[in-house]
């Protein structure tokens, strides 16, 4: 078991720099109408279980290591996160408001109040990063960012 | 015919009766080892999601408000204190809930188990009294002025709360078995003896 976390760590993770990165590929792993996690790569190495079991585990690891961040660290991987899907900032920004897609991110069993906690602190790192970026660029008529 | 029908309405009227107590379930019995479970249950979710030194530290880390502070506007601060202030209220809600359903079973046990000290229980019952005390002037501070408001009185419900969660912990350590043994270390035990 350890081995294959290690496996994903080594081969998979380590590719993202961010943790909010790792955290929503992790989740995107999850089979959400019986949550299991599934990764081809991993399972050809090992089992379907034992990969299964690998992703819930970094996936645990990466919840808490994002849980530990400072807004400020928070912010800051909001900005890795943008800079590595190459999606236009007033896009992530939009679909984030309005889907919060890190509200499904969350590991199954997490106590509620932590995973609520890192919620509302992506939210306001999500408006703090917005804040930036405005006082950034100059502003258009025809700009992107939405309100 | 009067006799028939006044049989049928007291007949229906017994079924009506049976059929309520049957819906009214199993009522939960004084120290039954339910409870015993619901205690160790709520006690770990008080030791291990509402206590730990770094949920607590993040909550009313002062650190994310001087950030907030110096690079974000005026209307992004309202919302980070609106949502820490919501967050610490429902952690300090939390916390009193489970104390509360805490003293209650421990109540419960009080009356039915020797095993317990009466003298633990009474400091027992003076530290539930005190932390359920602190915590709703917690709540009410949290309310009036903010997450940032009172961290003296903070400090004092996480300690008080580990110090109940410490003594509440040994009044149930009679439930703790001790861990089964392989058979091989069992077996060398009893030829030692």
């Amino acid at each position: 078991m350890q081995t294959a976390a290690d496996d994903l760590r080594r081969r998979t993770l380590s590719q993202m720099p961010g943790a909010l990165e790792r955290l929503i590929y992790l989740a995107s792993t999850r089979d959400y109408n019986n949550g299991l996690y599934y990764h081809d790569g991993l399972a050809s190495r090992f089992s379907e279980i034992v990969a299964c079991q690998a992703l819930a585990d970094c996936h645990r690891e990466v919840f808490h290591e994002l849980f530990e961040c400072s807004l400020e660290d928070l912010v800051r991987q909001l900005d890795f996160y943008v800079e590595s899907t190459r999606t236009a900032p007033g896009d992530l920004i939009a679909a984030w408001r309005n889907l919060e897609p890190y509200r499904v991110a969350v590991p199954a069993a997490t106590d509620p109040l932590a995973s609520d906690f890192l919620c509302s602190n992506i939210k306001i790192a999500l408006a703090v990063w917005e804040s930036r970026l405005d006082a950034r660029l100059p502003r258009k008529p025809d700009a992107w960012l939405p309100r | 015919m009067i006799g028939l029908i006044l049989s049928l309405f007291v007949g229906v009227g017994l079924l009506a009766i049976l059929v309520l107590l049957a819906r009214r379930g199993n009522p939960r019995v004084e120290g039954s080892a339910q409870q015993l479970v619901e205690a160790r249950q709520t006690l770990d979710m008080v030791q291990l999601g509402l206590l730990p030194r770094d949920l607590v530290e993040r909550i009313f880390a002062t650190q994310d408000l001087e950030y907030v502070t110096r690079v974000a506007p005026a209307e992004v601060q309202r919302a980070f204190l609106r949502e820490r202030k919501r967050i610490a209220i429902a952690w300090v809600e939390r916390l009193r809930g489970s104390f509360v359903k805490l003293m209650r079973l421990h109540r419960a046990q009080a009356r039915v188990y020797p095993q317990l000290s009466l003298r633990k229980e009474i400091g027992l019952g003076i530290n539930f009294v005190a932390l359920l005390a602190t915590c709703g002037a917690l709540q009410v501070a949290f309310r009036l002025r903010g997450p940032y408001a009172a961290p003296r009185m903070l400090e004092t419900a996480t300690a008080a709360a580990a110090r109940v969660c410490m003594i509440s912990e040994e009044s149930l350590a009679f439930l703790k078995t001790e861990p089964l043994r392989p058979l091989e270390d069992r077996a060398r035990g009893s030829e030692a003896v």
